[in-house]
């Protein structure tokens, strides 16, 4: 919206307690003179019927720039949504009416300057439009692996009208699921054994029209964007190029290398010894024997966690062994009456439902339990097998004769020795920061799993986490509707998660790039490439709106239409900052005027829930706040102490390997910029101690009285800002 | 590995306990809440945790633990079990095949525990006993199988020396010397190298007092919480027991060595023998049918029983209602109600006396000589 058409209009709410702290005389005249808000009117509650009604009345007349100074904008936005205005929330109540001292005269100059803040950014906002591709997106879903995850995921995506393609590298559906005997129980009961449920699921994808099938296939490259994913094929020699929208990376795992546990368990000393997946074969053939001399085990011991939750070995649990080596306890006495399967256990682990199915191996007569640390497996006299083990139930060293042991080994990601997708990416073909997750291509969002730090790409089933088939089958449908989510969300120019709502997009001023590409190796989900000349350009379906490459960009040429370097600027720019000409006669020292940038995905609603809980910050402190920290850009620094601020609280989420940065690198990068920007302080004559990140998590919001107050310290330690008044 | 104990699985062990009433041993999960609730227990190396496990794995050396017979089947583990898995009544049944293993032969002790048996095990003493009265009857001593005329006297059809002393006095030696070869087995085999094995000290009479002490005032049974009634309730039937006991060697003296015939008066003038006679009796009814109540008012909670334990409560009844019975239709003038009911009655005394190495009963010497070995192993009391 072009400056001339802009009918500005404030809205201050006196609810909520807002009205008991703050005098709103001064508030108005703030808003009129200052942050030059043509109409300001006031309500005892702003959010009601009737100050809505007055609202939509103003805007009918011409308003169409709506600053609500009233709740968080993290509520009431249902309410307060006027279409085709731009419309900004000022939470006074949580930032100030719930945090501040009402008798303090320094709480009524903290919401002055929020007035201006966000009167300085209204100004400079604009409503988005959404990103229009030229070329016509598909929506055609490719699942890569036709397992359990996979199917599960094609037949959902298919059943609702989407196109799948569906990839499979072996010449038969069905994975690992397909090679079982029988089936630990995915539906009620739960007590018994069942045909394997991708078989029926291989029939159904098989019956589907939406779905098209490539056997005997691999992925050779995935280039393009989300939404237009062009994939090259290859199958048995042939290649062939399809277009896709989104994809679900559901290729599975596979088994542990038993032969690395040679020193351990014994594999390869004798033949008997054997892992469960060679006795789920050989219960497919219908015949458990003994491999050395062919017959029929009458004892068969079952070593649990064999090379996992080990640090020499994996250090996971697999999640489906345990119910799995008890299926096959089962197979053994069935086939033998007379038999006894030993299982030796660290724990018992029974996801989903499966206890029930413990409980009903456990009145086996023949099938019997104890925890066990086992610390061999040998080769015995008379081809028998010794295994001994220590901390068990039956007591501290036990030693134990099977005719055959089984190693129950672990689940190894496919992900782990390839990149199977193959990315055309100029950061890499493959996941990145797979060995955060051993592998696995998972993501630390337990509300989001599937998500990836590629767009619109959604992991599912063994490949994301070892996981049995009930899970890899909900897995499937969950990787599916994130993709669809996403190939919808892009068709109409709208972010995917985490912003999810966000219709703006990254509109660089080219003419000032340098080509520097340091924003290209920053975006933590590459979605910046480098044309033949080295110059970057964004292939905006894979973008996530975070703004790391506005913070990142020295030339500050990255805009977004309501979030940008100048409009940041601005808001840090309008604070009233009072210098010792401002002191009263009964006052020594000069008010510190101190600035918090929040990120909006922890911090933000962290300051929320502290305010909920009432309680208090110093009144020194003014929020702002970002997308993500990764946004941040160093020149928000020499705007602020420019101004005479004297410190800036950079407020984030997590980093590490543990990282809870909702854009994966955001607060790390900042992190790492600020230690750039330490020596350049220390060189203005200003102590780098004035700027400092925190790290948050919404569950830590009764810390941010603390962290907050030893902030105001440390920065009253070190004294005011030294270019205030200049 | 130096010291590792050798763990070997006997399937027809667990079969045995399943098929005996034992079928929920393996719902067994080692949550140790039954350890935890038992008030018995001792607190080192407690049961009966560890006893369902070595059920569970078939271990046979479990039935040379001596807790098994610690345990006085409260089941307040069974209450508590949170899997159904009835410690209580495995425990029992572990006790069975304990008494099966040590009894000799083995091949009537298998018969004793199972319930097909059980016409053959009755037919055995109604055999003997037709044959050995005919048999009376063809030598001239009695008048064989017929119902004695005139007054009422048993011993008209089974006399005092060849009819009970010559039946009964071998078939409680025999008895005795079943026992008694059990139990001696039983304490070596205690003795001998065990995962639980504790060094023993002490005075062994000195402690098998302390124990009888301990036993007569029934103090383990007041320690239960599901089954607190049977403190009261066993000890009315083992004082009817001792009183019986005390009848009956009283009137061997009397007939052997004091050489007085019965019969003896109940009133004018009262007879000592004839009161004791009939308070062991009431104790005995009196504490059986309280007993027989008490089971089947817990039977939900606490499990119902095996054959085995219901074997008993049925024979100790059937001896003291065909006993007092007996009496009852001799008072009442009906030879063809008395001689036949003394006849029952007899058959079952046997039933009682013959097959006690192999019967529950057995636990008394069995539980007696575990907790004398607890006692001597400062197991807890």
């Amino acid at each position: 919206m072009a400056m001339e058409e802009r009918k500005y209009a404030c809205y201050l709410c006196k609810g909520c307690g807002i009205g008991e702290v703050l005098n709103f005389a001064d508030l108005a005249k703030v808003a009129t003179r200052e942050a030059k808000l043509g109409l300001v009117k006031e309500h005892d509650c702003m959010c009601s019927p009737e100050a809505l009604e007055m609202i939509r009345q103003d805007v009918a007349e011409g308003v169409n720039c709506v600053l609500i100074a009233a709740c968080s904008p993290r509520v009431k936005f249902e309410e307060f949504d006027f279409p085709g205005c731009i419309v900004e929330r000022l939470g006074l109540r949580e930032l100030v009416a719930w945090t501040q001292d009402p008798e303090n005269k320094e709480t009524q100059a903290l919401a002055e300057d929020y007035l201006r803040m966000y009167g300085a950014k209204i100004k400079k906002t604009n409503l988005p439009e959404p990103y229009k591709f030229e070329e016509e997106l598909s929506k055609t879903i490719l699942v890569i692996g036709g397992g359990a995850a996979g199917l599960s995921a094609a037949l959902f995506a298919a059943r609702n009208n989407y196109p799948v393609v569906l990839v499979e590298k072996e010449a038969e559906l069905g994975g690992y699921g397909a090679k079982l005997h029988r089936a630990t129980p995915t539906s009620y009961p739960y007590t018994q054994m069942q045909e394997s449920p991708v078989f029926a699921k291989i029939k159904e994808v098989q019956a589907e029209a939406n779905i098209q099938v490539y056997t005997n296939t691999t992925v050779v490259k995935t280039a393009g964007q989300p939404g237009f994913l062009d994939v090259t094929l290859n199958t048995n020699g042939s290649e062939e190029t399809i277009r896709a929208g989104a994809v679900v990376l559901a290729a599975g795992w596979k088994p542990y290398d038993a032969a690395k546990l040679a020193d351990k368990f014994g594999y390869g000393a004798s033949p008997d010894i054997i892992t469960s997946l060679q006795m789920e074969e050989m219960a497919k053939q219908g015949k458990i024997v003994r491999p050395s001399d062919g017959k029929v085990p009458e004892s068969v011991a079952f070593v649990l966690c064999a090379g996992q939750r080990d640090p020499e070995h994996l250090p996971y649990c697999s999640d489906i062994c345990c119910a799995s080596s008890l299926k096959q306890a089962l197979y053994v006495r069935q086939a033998n009456p007379n038999a006894t399967a030993m299982v030796l256990y660290r724990d018992i682990r029974t996801p989903g439902q499966l206890e029930l199915f413990y409980k009903e191996v456990q009145t086996d007569p023949g099938v019997m339990l104890t925890k066990a640390d086992v610390t061999k497996v040998a080769p015995a006299p008379g081809g028998k097998l010794k295994v001994a083990a220590k901390d068990t139930l039956l007591g501290d060293n036990i030693e134990l004769e099977a005719d055959l042991v089984v190693l129950a080994t672990g689940m190894v990601p496919a992900t782990t020795d390839e990149p199977v997708l193959n990315l055309e990416y100029r950061q890499g073909p493959g996941l990145p920061d797979l060995e955060l997750f051993t592998g696995f291509a998972d993501s630390n969002f337990i509300c989001f799993p599937y998500e990836t730090r590629r767009t619109a790409i959604y992991a599912a089933g063994g490949v994301r986490q070892a996981m049995g088939m009930a899970m890899a089958m909900d897995d499937g449908v969950g990787a599916a509707l994130k993709a669809i989510q996403a190939v919808e969300h892009i068709a109409v120019g709208m972010a995917v998660h985490p912003r999810a709502w966000d219709e703006t997009f990254p509109d660089p001023i080219m003419q000032r790039c340098t080509s520097c590409k340091r924003c290209t190796e920053e975006c933590p989900f590459g979605a910046i490439e480098e044309d033949e000349k080295g110059t970057p350009f964004y292939k905006i379906a894979r973008c996530r709106r975070c703004g790391t490459c506005m913070g990142a960009c020295p030339e500050r040429i990255v805009n977004f239409a309501d979030y940008s370097v100048d409009i940041v600027g601005s808001m840090l720019k309008s604070l009233e900052v009072p210098t010792e000409d401002d002191l009263e006669d009964d006052e020594e020292e000069v008010p510190l005027r101190i600035l918090g940038l929040v990120c909006e995905n922890d911090a933000y609603p962290a300051l929320d829930a502290a305010a909920l809980n009432k309680l208090k910050f110093s009144p020194m402190i003014r929020f702002l706040p970002l997308r993500c920290m990764g946004s941040f850009n160093l020149v928000w620094v020499s705007d602020a102490f420019s101004r005479g601020v004297d410190g800036m609280l950079l407020l984030g989420c997590k980093y590490g390997d543990d990282y809870q940065c909702h854009f994966a690198k955001g607060s790390e990068l900042c992190n790492y910029r600020l230690s750039k920007l330490s020596e350049t302080l220390d060189k203005l004559g200003l102590e780098a101690d004035r700027v400092q990140q925190v790290q948050i998590a919404i569950s830590e919001f009764d810390k941010l009285p603390k962290i907050i107050d030893d902030f105001v310290a440390r920065v009253q330690e070190i004294g005011p800002n030294p270019f205030k008044g200049m | 590995m130096a010291g590792a104990t050798q763990i070997k699985p006997d399937l027809q062990f667990i079969k045995r306990i399943v098929a005996a009433g034992g079928d929920t041993a393996k719902k067994c999960y080692q949550c140790d809440t039954c350890n935890v609730v038992c008030n018995l227990t001792p607190d080192e190396k407690p049961f009966p945790r560890k006893e369902m496990l070595m059920a569970q794995w078939g271990l046979k050396d479990v039935l040379k633990d001596p807790d098994i017979w610690l345990c006085h089947q409260c089941s307040d583990c069974t209450v508590h079990c949170p899997r159904g898995a009835k410690p209580g009544e495995i425990l029992g049944v572990l006790r069975q095949m304990c008494i099966e293993k040590y009894a000799f032969p083995s091949i009537l002790a298998k018969m004793v525990g199972d319930i097909k048996f059980l016409p053959v095990l009755i037919a055995f003493p109604v055999v003997l006993f037709l044959v050995w009265l005919y048999g009376l009857g063809l030598l001239g001593i009695t008048k064989g199988l017929a119902i004695p005329e005139g007054p009422i006297v048993f011993s008209k059809l089974f006399p005092t020396v060849w009819g009970i002393d010559a039946i009964f006095v071998p078939a409680f030696f025999f008895a005795v010397g079943v026992l008694g070869l059990g139990v001696l087995q039983f304490w070596k085999d205690l003795n001998e190298a065990n995962p639980w094995k504790v060094k023993l000290h002490g005075n062994l009479v000195g402690n098998l007092v302390a124990v009888l002490k301990d036993i007569l005032m029934h103090n383990r049974f007041r320690e239960c919480e599901t089954t607190f009634g049977r403190a009261l309730n066993h000890l009315l039937l083992v004082f009817g027991f001792i009183f019986l006991l005390l009848t009956t060697t009283w009137a061997f003296l009397r007939e052997w060595v004091f050489h007085m015939d019965s019969p003896f008066s109940l009133l004018l003038p009262p007879d000592p023998l004839k009161w004791v006679a009939l308070l062991g009796t009431g104790l005995l009814l009196f504490g059986i049918y309280r007993i027989y109540l008490a089971r089947q008012e817990n039977a939900e909670k606490a499990g119902y029983g095996t054959y085995f334990d219901w074997q008993l409560i049925y024979l100790i009844a059937a001896v003291g209602i065909t006993g007092v019975l007996s009496w009852f239709f001799r008072l009442l003038g009906s030879a063809t109600l008395a001689y036949p009911t003394y006849f029952v009655h007899l058959v079952m005394v046997f039933c009682l006396f013959f097959y006690a190495p192999y019967t529950k009963i057995a636990h008394l010497v069995y539980r007696t000589t575990a907790m004398l070995y607890a006692r001597m192993a400062d197991r807890g009391f």
